[in-house]
């Protein structure tokens, strides 16, 4: 079932990534690590994992910034009453085509002002464990990925989803496709490891025979 | 190596010359050098030898271990299995064309070409490699079958492959068609391991068997020196077909008489039989000449015989007050026919050796060589137990000597088969202990087995050779071998000398300096399909009842049964 859980509309986009503004009042939807999906047209959806989340100032806020003495009132208003919204970075990470998920790219990017819902568990299930981890690729090229990171936060909010659905296993294998990713990059594997250790693993259980 | 028949690997590389590589993907201790693998690939089976080990990592940093209690046991243990990999060398061997996939409907035409073919199908020398990553496995019992053989006469089990246990066959009437060696460092079972082939050419009828007893081992139960344990004797087991022969009158063997005793007439030896002795002797290089004026003076027969019985030393006077070589001595027998007297009397004194054994007579109470010519003529077997004559110079002259009659005789028989229709020889194997003495650099060239070796493969002889220095024995002997049966060996000379000749020498040296000392031989050469080391059957009533059976008894055989063992 699709999610109809809307947390911005696209600001400016590209094939292999897009960004998002959101309103504050939403802040508390888009999670570091979660995945996302823009319609594009007809039956076609980007999806894409939210990288960062980052708040541009503007004049206002400048100007309260540099002022001696604020009233609350006023800063709640500058907060809230925002001209200029959240920006939501989402790295593309394949496409929905007809229901089914391929980690390929979409062929085209996402427009301007279209609408960008969360995934639900069930989507997530489907994207990530129906193509052998392949969209771990673009993890992997993208150049300004903070990539330790987005994988702690990445494995560590989709290995319940599969565990629920009855997948544990499903951690391993990402895992051992990672190492596989990365084993010649010997540095680049161990942070990436030494980033998972630090998740404190136990918490996502995961699994080995 | 696990009873499954699934996969332990997969080929990453490797070339005809430098042998395939394969990447475990089951523990290594399910694998071990000398395994006999099967590769299966495309509309071909590939058999071959695991013939090493090695580690391998994607990083030698991964290798060298990753950071102590850094990271959790289940990481590192991904991490260890998806950048460490165990890597097999695999030296193929064989290769057998298996066809299509039964079901497909290529396999019927495949199936209708080979029908058509005069020959069956029949694993070959490999002439090409497997694609990549074409699945490995180990070797299942009805691969061992397809490649050394089935349970049927002919085919005498030697041993069981060391990770399955699955029976190993030698074929023995090509074993026999070509001389044969059994090597091993003392101590490693030789002379057990040559008992069981014995027992089967003999079970098996594949050919006569002559044993050059040494140690007086192989005819009547012996003990062994390692266990105290009893060990049967041939004899023991085929009592109407095996005959034991005395070296000397009255001899003893075990305690036990022989069947006959073997007297050597004094006429039989030739100068020949004396040159051989030339090391053991230390004989000079004047005795050539000496020997030769010898016969000229006796002739063949009596030569001996009568330099035997002549003087040393013994003077009378001229007549003129001066002392001269009296008639009947060496040096007046030296004197007439224009030999150096110190040569002459140096040689009379050396071979003083020769002329004191009781085994040479004058007048022999029967003629031994012959009938033991005719017994293995007409298919059985002798040993030749040397009893107390345990001396190496005791060894030389009696083989050697016996060994030429049985040459001639063999000629004869060929001969008379290829041109006349006779019947056709009974096939011969010589087996000869300790050969090294016979057949080193030095000997080689006259003695009569590197002779058999090199060319009465033609005649029905060959040797069976059973030493501890394959290096010691002339590499012209050496190369003529088509079955070789190593069990371990330490030096690396005898190593090289066991491996000479052969395809993958370099992969298998390894291999045979890490068999167990005890009880495992590597097979190896033209008589067996292709190399492998194997867990050598156990010499014991087990062995015997698996051989022949509970037939021994002679109460429950037949007359029949007892005439047709008795080699009629």
């Amino acid at each position: 079932m699709k999610s109809f859980i809307q947390i911005g509309r696209l600001l400016r986009a590209g094939v292999r990534g897009f960004v998002a503004g959101c309103t504050v009042d939403r802040i508390d939807l888009p999670r570091f690590g979660a995945l996302v999906r823009v319609p594009l047209a007809g039956d076609l959806e980007a999806v894409g994992l939210i990288y960062d989340i980052h708040v541009d100032d503007d004049g206002l806020v400048r100007q309260l910034a540099a002022a001696s003495e604020v009233l609350p009132s006023t800063i709640q208003d500058a907060q809230v009453n925002r001209n200029v919204p959240l920006e939501i970075s989402v790295l593309t990470i394949g496409h929905l085509r007809s229901g089914a998920f391929s980690p390929a790219l979409p062929p085209r990017p996402p427009l301007s002002l279209n609408e960008i819902f969360l995934c639900t568990e069930e989507e997530i299930s489907k994207f990530t464990g129906g193509g052998q981890y392949g969209y771990f690729r673009h993890f992997l090229h993208h150049p300004d990925l903070p990539l330790e990171d987005v994988l702690v936060a990445h494995l560590a909010q989709t290995q319940p989803i599969h565990r629920g659905s009855g997948n544990p296993d499903w951690i391993q294998g990402a895992v051992r496709e990672l190492v596989v990713l990365l084993r010649e990059d010997y540095q680049r594997l161990m942070g990436v490891m030494y980033s998972l250790r630090d998740l404190k693993f136990e918490s996502i259980q995961l699994e080995v025979e | 190596m696990s009873e499954s028949r699934g996969p332990i690997g997969f080929v990453v590389g490797g070339s005809l010359k430098d042998n395939l590589k394969v990447r475990l993907t089951v523990p290594p201790d399910r694998v071990q050098e000398g395994a006999f693998v099967v590769i299966e690939s495309g509309f071909w089976l590939f058999y071959g030898l695991v013939t090493d080990l090695r580690l391998s990592a994607v990083d030698d940093r991964y290798a060298e271990g990753l950071p102590a209690g850094r990271l959790p046991d289940q990481l590192e243990n991904i991490i260890r299995e998806e950048t460490l990999s165990v890597d097999l060398e695999v030296l193929p061997a064989l290769m057998l064309e298996r066809g299509p996939d039964p079901g497909s409907d290529e396999y019927h035409d495949w199936k209708r070409e080979q029908d058509a073919k005069s020959s069956p199908q029949r694993a070959r020398p490999v002439k090409t490699v497997p694609l990549h990553h074409a699945p490995v496995r180990a070797a299942s019992s009805g691969d061992i079958e397809e490649i050394f053989g089935q349970d049927k006469k002919g085919y005498f089990v030697l041993g069981n492959t060391r990770e399955q246990g699955h029976p190993v066959r030698i074929n023995l009437a090509k074993f026999i068609q070509r001389s044969s060696g059994i090597f091993g460092a003392t101590g490693t079972g030789k002379s057990f391991l040559t008992r069981m082939v014995l027992a089967g050419l003999i079970h098996f009828n594949a050919a006569s068997v002559l044993v050059f007893d040494m140690h007086n081992e192989y005819g009547f139960d012996d003990t062994a020196s390692d266990t105290g344990q009893r060990v049967i004797g041939l004899k023991t087991k085929f009592p109407g077909r095996v005959r034991v022969v005395g070296l000397g009158r009255g001899a003893q063997i075990r305690g036990q008489s022989p069947d006959f005793n073997l007297e050597i007439p004094l006429s039989a030896l030739q100068p020949a039989d004396i040159m051989l002795l030339s090391r053991e002797l230390n004989l000079r290089e004047t005795t050539p000449a000496t020997l030769d004026a010898l016969v000229k003076t006796f002739g063949r027969d009596d030569w001996f015989r009568e330099f035997r019985d002549l003087q040393v030393g013994t003077l009378i006077d001229n007549g003129e007050g001066k002392m001269i070589p009296a008639p009947g001595s060496v040096a007046h027998w030296a004197n007439a026919n224009g030999v150096n007297i110190m040569a002459a009397e140096a040689l009379h004194s050396k071979l003083r050796r020769v002329f004191g054994k009781n085994y040479l007579v004058e007048n022999p109470a029967a003629d031994g060589i012959r009938e033991i010519v005719n017994l293995l003529e007409g298919g059985q077997h002798v040993i030749l137990s040397f009893g107390k004559y345990e001396s190496d110079l005791d060894y030389l002259l009696v083989s050697n000597l016996l060994t030429r009659t049985i040459r001639r005789r063999w000629e004869k028989l060929t001969n008379d088969f290829r041109s006349s229709g006779k019947e056709e020889p009974q096939p011969l194997v010589l087996v000869v202990e300790e050969a090294h003495k016979l057949l080193n650099r030095e000997m080689a060239a006259q003695t009569t087995f590197s002779r058999i070796a090199r060319e009465l493969r033609k005649y029905y002889v060959t040797l069976l050779i059973v030493d501890q220095r394959p290096s010691q024995i002339y590499d012209e002997v050496m190369s003529q071998l088509g079955t070789r049966i190593s069990g371990w060996l330490g030096d690396e000379e005898d190593i090289r000398a066991v491996l000479s000749g052969l395809a993958g020498r370099q992969a298998l040296r390894g291999m045979l300096s890490r068999l167990q000392p005890k009880e495992e031989v590597l097979l190896l050469g033209w008589g067996v399909p292709m190399p492998l080391p194997i867990r050598s059957r156990r010499y014991n009533e087990d062995f015997w009842k698996e051989l022949i059976g509970d037939q021994m008894r002679v109460d429950d055989q037949s007359a029949e049964d007892s005439i047709k063992e008795l080699g009629f």
